[in-house]
This record gives C-alpha cells, sequence and structure tokens, in this order.
C-alpha cells in the first residue's frame, strides 16, 4: 500500500513535471565571425536546454569542445588558444523570458520575447538581455534568437597576428527544439 | 642578370624552401577533421560503461576520455535531426536520464537505423554535459 501511494505521487510528479518543463539535448548554438579575410563558423548540434513554461525560465549549457568547424586548424585554435576548453570546457546560459504572459503556449505561433540572464562563457560571467522568439506549433516548442558578442567581454584575447581574421563581434545563433510528445 | 653559381643555388634553395612552407601552411591550413573510420580507436566500450564513468568522477573520465577517439557499442534509445542536416544518435544506459549522445557526420549513412537497435559507432569525445557527447561520429556495426 505505501509503495502503491510512493508510486502515484511519483507519477504525479512526472506528470506536473512533463507538463511544464520541456528538455532537449539537441539544440543547436552556432557562431559566426565575418572578416574581409576569412569566413569562420562554428556549428554545436548538442546542446542541452531546459524551458519551463510556467514561470519562463530557460538554461541552455554547451560544451565548447562540441564546437565544430570546417577546417580542423579553426577548431584547434578555438579549443586551445581563444577558448581554454580544457580549462573552461562549458558555456551556460541561465536566464527567464521578461515577457512570458506574452506567449501563449497552447496557441501555435510566433510570439516575440526577451530575455535576460547569466551568460558564461571562457570563466567569464556577464548579464546580457537579448531578444528572440518562441514559436510554438503542433508536437514541438521552439526557441530561437540571434545576437552579438564581444570576445573581449569574456576576456577572450586574439592575437595580433590573427586580429584581422576574427571579427570584433561574433553573431550567436541559438535554435533549440524542444519536443512535447515524446519524453525528451 | 646573371648571378654566379654557388649564389644561384643558394638562391634555388631558399626559394624551394619558402615554396615547400607556403606549402605546407596551406595544406594545415584547409585541414579536415579525421576520417575516423580510418582511425584507430583508443577505447572500445558499452554506452552503459561509458557514461557510468562520467557519472561517477567527471574529472578523471574527462582527462581520460575528452579528444579520444571511442567506439562506443549500445542500444539506440533516440535519433535526432538537428541542424545543417546534422543527426544525434543516443544510446542508453543504465541512468535513464542520461545517455550517450552520438553527432554523426553529415557523410554517415544513417537510413534504416531504429530505436532499439543495437549499434556500434566510433567517435571523438566532447566531454559531459547531462550526457557523454561523441562527435564526427562514423557507423561502425548495425
Amino acid at each position: 500500500m505505501k509503495r502503491l501511494i510512493f508510486i502515484i505521487i511519483i507519477t504525479g510528479i512526472f506528470i506536473q513535471a512533463s507538463g511544464q518543463k520541456y528538455i532537449t539535448k539537441n539544440g543547436y548554438i552556432g557562431f559566426f565571425s565575418h572578416t574581409p579575410v576569412e569566413d569562420i563558423k562554428g556549428d554545436n548540434n548538442q546542446v542541452a536546454s531546459i524551458l519551463d513554461i510556467s514561470n519562463g525560465e530557460i538554461v541552455f549549457q554547451v560544451l565548447i569542445k562540441s564546437f565544430k568547424f570546417e577546417k580542423a586548424l579553426m577548431e584547434e585554435h578555438f579549443n586551445e588558444n581563444y577558448m581554454e576548453s580544457e580549462k573552461y570546457p562549458k558555456a551556460t546560459f541561465t536566464g527567464k523570458i521578461l515577457n512570458p504572459s506574452a506567449v501563449s503556449f497552447s496557441t501555435p505561433a510566433i510570439y516575440e520575447v526577451e530575455v535576460e540572464g547569466d551568460l558564461s562563457i571562457h570563466g567569464v560571467t556577464k548579464k546580457v538581455k537579448e531578444k528572440g522568439s518562441i514559436e510554438i506549433a503542433k508536437g514541438s516548442i521552439s526557441a530561437n534568437s540571434r545576437f552579438s558578442i564581444v570576445p573581449e567581454d569574456y576576456n577572450i584575447k586574439i592575437p595580433n597576428v590573427v586580429r584581422n581574421n576574427i571579427a570584433k563581434t561574433i553573431e550567436i545563433t541559438v535554435n533549440i527544439k524542444y519536443s512535447t510528445s515524446g519524453n525528451q | 642578370m646573371k648571378l654566379k653559381r654557388p649564389y644561384r643555388y643558394i638562391l634555388i634553395v631558399i626559394l624551394l624552401t619558402g615554396l615547400a612552407g607556403l606549402i605546407t601552411g596551406i595544406y594545415f591550413y584547409n585541414l579536415r577533421d579525421k576520417d575516423l573510420l580510418k582511425e584507430k580507436p583508443d577505447f572500445l566500450i558499452s554506452a552503459e560503461e561509458l557514461q557510468k564513468e562520467f557519472e561517477s568522477d567527471e574529472n578523471a573520465s574527462n582527462i581520460k576520455f575528452v579528444n579520444k577517439i571511442i567506439e562506443v557499442t549500445g542500444v539506440i534509445s533516440s535519433l535526432e535531426k538537428g541542424e545543417n542536416n546534422s543527426m544525434n544518435i543516443a544510446l542508453s544506459t543504465a541512468n535513464s536520464m542520461s545517455s550517450v549522445i552520438c553527432t554523426i557526420t553529415a557523410e554517415t549513412d544513417a537510413s534504416g537505423l531504429v530505436s532499439g537497435q543495437t549499434v556500434t559507432l566510433r567517435g571523438e569525445c566532447s566531454g559531459f554535459l547531462m550526457d557523454v557527447l561523441l562527435n564526427n561520429c562514423v557507423l561502425i556495426r548495425k
């Protein structure tokens, strides 16, 4: 009997949690640097993210080493010289949708949102406030954003020799799709 | 302009060295990721064991596995398409909340793979978030 009650409670918690929190481990975050010398693009398809629609809390987590580049040398420099991924293996964002009431999670549409929170890259945490969108579709919720960061803000040093190869501001693209049907 | 013979040789050597340097530079600049089908794995391990090692000691496992080539065998728990035609194959472990996620290369043919199937993938370990993450994965056995 005790066991049955326990199972009912646990199931209840799970049902409640699954109704409010959406998780994915297959999200995408990419960055793009454009200069007349060269374009550099890094893609990460292993972004873990949790979106809690009850209060608008949103979390992203990535491993720096999961960013893939067209050229192996770019990836090596990115990890070893700029991001120091052995010392700082992760980048995270923890924040909140400032206007969660603007999103009707049961009505398919694209909603403009503003997100504010702490962005941690290369061991440096900064408060950021960026625009994005939440797309509600049948069976999925997507969170998308495009914004820019300045490497120097995160204490990422770029040697003078390659200063002209790397843009002063780096464009970040976030495309996260949370499944609302399966268990992920 | 006519140079004396020894100077001419020296000039040729300098030019050739410069050219060799330039070619090496261009070669390294354009180098792609390793094709893991041609590489020997550093570890042969089951998805369950790999995840367990990271869960019990992440720091030690980072030192042991990150940047190493791992051939991992497990049961597919999910197949998820991502951005740029990418595909993540998750292998189940003893922990239902955590798996081994393998992002396969664009050249890897994953058609016909289904959840519940046992597969062996070879990839480079990036580390651990909620799951163990492998990149540049190729399909070894299905």
